[in-house]
């Protein structure tokens, strides 16, 4: 535009029509779904309106996350049947190349593990894609998975809420010393997410699970539950969360509930499950949040069967119940930790910036110090005979576990967190595993 | 290497200690067997051959013991293959270190043997255990039509769709590879039955009209025979071919039905459990 005379114009009243949208720099990317972003382009009145739309578009296109980069050019029309008042509206995309590599290190919950990825976005030109992605932990873990990603009609995103269809695959090995067990899943799942009064998650998976002796003195007990099983099983997960920020949050509540029935059209692990989670955070004052998590589960094997041991609820870790080892807690046999049907959980903490506030509006944001005291139990819940609430409240008030104490934070991405506390437990049982003083946890979910 | 070191350190500990009361062998379902269902029939030629000769090792010796069945008797035991002893703390599978281990408790058969006679038996034992056992495996896993009609449904029967097949394929593969190792894969079935007449010939020539091979009475050797020669004889296939080849040595049947008398009919009149 440089070299054309200077003009006074006032941009909001000048009535425009935008004539013509192109999108230069489309590969693969099907027509169809670069329409249904753009075309409200074309509805712009006003040259205010055709520079809110135009962005709008942009970041729509960004969404669906098949271009490196979106450009908006805007221009007057040109050519002999041109309108006087007439636009061209220019969308520059980039596409991302149809197949890339990625290596990177992750943490899940208590492990670090690297992550080799291989790519494939915009597969079939309507967003699509497809990952897969091989990962070997310090935990003995690996785990390959291909997963295929669809967003659904008018919901392009994949990062926040909104609809898509995933179906997937994958393999794992895992190790679980606390139980000297071993386990090998393969297993493919399709599921459906979606948006209703919070985010709704369907989901059908069938998993072959082979579980196997980690040592030669694994418990006999675990030594009953070697062998191959298989899952079909339901799933539905509901979170509404309002909740600034899912690691440290300064305010908003978070409530999750897991449900899952096992042993529909087939396999031979029949049990419904059901979790609920919930956080609540409130900001008192300098800065002080107090935040308070409850979660609780319970499971009833159907149709005669037993629970199996990879099934069942674990409790206990430096990100959950504080002051306890990895699944250090509950019902043992010869050593290895048997797991429980039922479980509960709560804690409650006070975050606080680091005294003095060193870095404060900087590097000092990433840190936080809290005191805390969580308990919880693993139990046995007596399902045959319901109504019986105080019964219930026996067995999940008897031999209660806890701990208190205090602790630094550090902000790890926007995705996990790494905690160094102090612990103080209480409440242990014999055989229980305790780990008093100073305890390490890195996680991405957190009581 | 660490499992050498804890089998040492398991017979030094459990020599100190006495046969327990609760001592249980782990195997694979028979049919017609009490408490299951009739299409529960999953232990194979080669697997029952093994349970029987360590049923028939420990009546000889008279320790007590229960037999309990698992469908995944096989995955329980530490070297994936069934039998496995359960006594006290202690597992151990398969034949031999099941021998072992008895022996350590202070029961066994062939001291009474004087040396060559031990290694005598020792060469049997292995004729045995390498051309039965592998002709059993063959006959399961490598002859199509009994893999088909007979060891893959038995294999798969306790798992449901689409694990059955999947498992049994599996299984079948892994024995082949293991036969292919041996040098066993590439032999024709004529040449196993060959094989199987020769190891019964000499088992006959050796076995005379003695009602076991050691003059002393009975040891391992006549247990394992014992096995693996009656269920052979016993297990109905899709053609009878194998058991016929063992028919032909008379003295062998006689020592079957022997052994079979003496040490389960026998027993089975007392406290049954």
């Amino acid at each position: 535009m440089e070299g054309h005379e200077r003009h006074e114009i006032v941009l909001d009243s000048k009535p425009v029509k935008v004539e013509r949208v192109h999108v230069d720099g489309l590969g693969r990317t099907k027509d169809d779904i670069i329409v249904r972003e753009v075309k409200d382009v074309l509805n712009s009145t006003s040259f205010e309106d055709v520079i809110l739309r135009s962005h709008h578009a942009k970041t729509r296109l960004e969404r669906l996350g098949i271009f490196k980069n979106v450009g908006i050019f805007i221009d007057t029309s040109k050519g002999p049947e041109a309108d006087p008042n007439g636009l061209e509206v220019t969308f520059e995309v980039k596409e991302l190349r149809p197949l890339t590599g990625t290596a990177n290190t992750m943490v899940g919950n208590n492990e670090g593990s690297m992550v080799f990825g291989v790519r494939m976005p915009n597969i079939f030109g309507r967003a699509e894609k497809v990952v897969s992605e091989y990962s070997y932990s310090n935990k003995q873990r690996s785990s390959f998975a291909v997963t295929f990603m669809k967003p659904l009609h008018g919901n392009p995103d994949y990062s926040t809420p909104g609809g898509r269809l995933n179906i997937s695959g994958w393999k794992t090995v895992r190790h679980f010393p606390w139980s000297s067990y071993r386990e090998v899943d393969r297993g493919v799942a399709s599921e459906i997410t979606f948006p209703l009064l919070g985010q709704q998650t369907l989901r059908w998976e069938g998993v072959w699970r082979e579980l196997g002796c980690l040592t030669r003195m694994a418990s006999f007990a675990v030594r009953e539950q070697a062998g191959h099983s298989l899952k079909s099983s339901l799933k539905h997960t509901y979170v509404v969360d309002s909740r600034d920020d899912p690691i440290l949050p300064t305010k908003g509540a978070m409530f999750k509930l897991n449900q899952e029935l096992a042993g529909i059209a087939g396999g031979d692990v029949k049990f419904l499950k059901e979790d609920v989670e919930l956080q609540v955070n409130k900001e008192l004052v300098w800065d002080t949040i107090v935040s308070c998590s409850l979660r609780g589960g319970i499971m009833k094997p159907l149709k005669g069967t037993s629970s199996r041991i990879n099934d069942r609820f674990f409790l206990g870790g430096p990100t959950t119940l504080r002051g306890f080892d990895m699944h250090g807690i509950g019902p043992k046999s010869e050593g290895d930790f048997m797991g429980g049907e039922g479980f509960w959980a709560a804690g409650l903490h006070l975050y606080t910036p680091l005294p003095f506030r060193p870095g404060k509006g900087g590097f000092g944001e990433l840190f936080r110090t809290h005191m805390f005291v969580t308990a919880g139990n693993l139990f046995q819940p007596n399902l045959e005979d319901m109504y019986n609430y105080r019964d219930h409240w026996a067995r999940m008030a008897s031999d209660v576990r806890w701990s208190y104490g205090v602790g630094v934070l550090f902000r790890l991405g926007r995705i996990a967190r790494l905690e160094l506390n102090y612990c103080i437990p209480g409440g242990a049982r014999t055989g229980d595993k305790v780990s008093e003083s100073v305890q390490l946890g890195v996680g991405v979910t957190f009581l | 290497m660490s499992s050498l070191l804890a089998d040492a350190a398991i017979v030094q500990k459990m020599a100190s200690e006495p046969w327990p009361d609760d001592v249980c062998l782990y195997q694979p379902y028979k049919s017609n067997e009490v408490g299951t269902a009739d299409s529960v029939q999953q232990v194979l030629l080669p697997d029952n051959a093994q349970c029987l000769a360590v049923q028939c090792y420990l009546q000889m010796c008279g320790l007590p013991f229960r037999t309990v069945l698992r469908t995944n008797a096989e995955h329980m035991s530490p070297s994936g293959k069934p039998p496995f002893l359960r006594a006290g703390p202690y597992v151990i599978s398969e034949v031999d270190p099941i021998i072992k281990f008895v022996s350590t408790k202070g029961h066994s058969l062939s001291d009474k043997l004087d040396r060559p006679q031990q290694a005598e038996m020792k060469a049997y034992l292995a004729l045995v255990q390498g051309t039965l056992g592998n002709a059993e495996l063959y006959i399961s896993w490598c002859d199509p039509t009994t893999a088909s009609e007979i060891s893959r449904p038995r294999y798969s029967s306790p798992y449901p769709w689409p694990l059955n097949t999947l498992l049994a394929y599996r299984k079948q593969w892994d024995v082949q590879n293991q036969l292919k190792a041996l040098g066993w894969y590439s032999k024709t079935l004529e040449e196993v039955y060959d094989e199987v007449d020769n190891c019964c010939k000499a088992l006959a020539q050796r076995l005379g009209n003695h009602h076991y091979f050691f003059k002393q009475g009975p040891t391992e050797l006549d247990a394992l025979v014992f096995g693996h020669l009656y269920t052979i004889l016993t297990t109905p296939l899709t053609d009878n071919s194998l058991a016929d080849i063992v028919k032909e040595y008379s003295n062998l049947i006689n020592f079957c039905r022997h052994i079979e008398k003496k040490f389960f009919e026998e027993r089975e009149r007392g406290p049954k459990d």
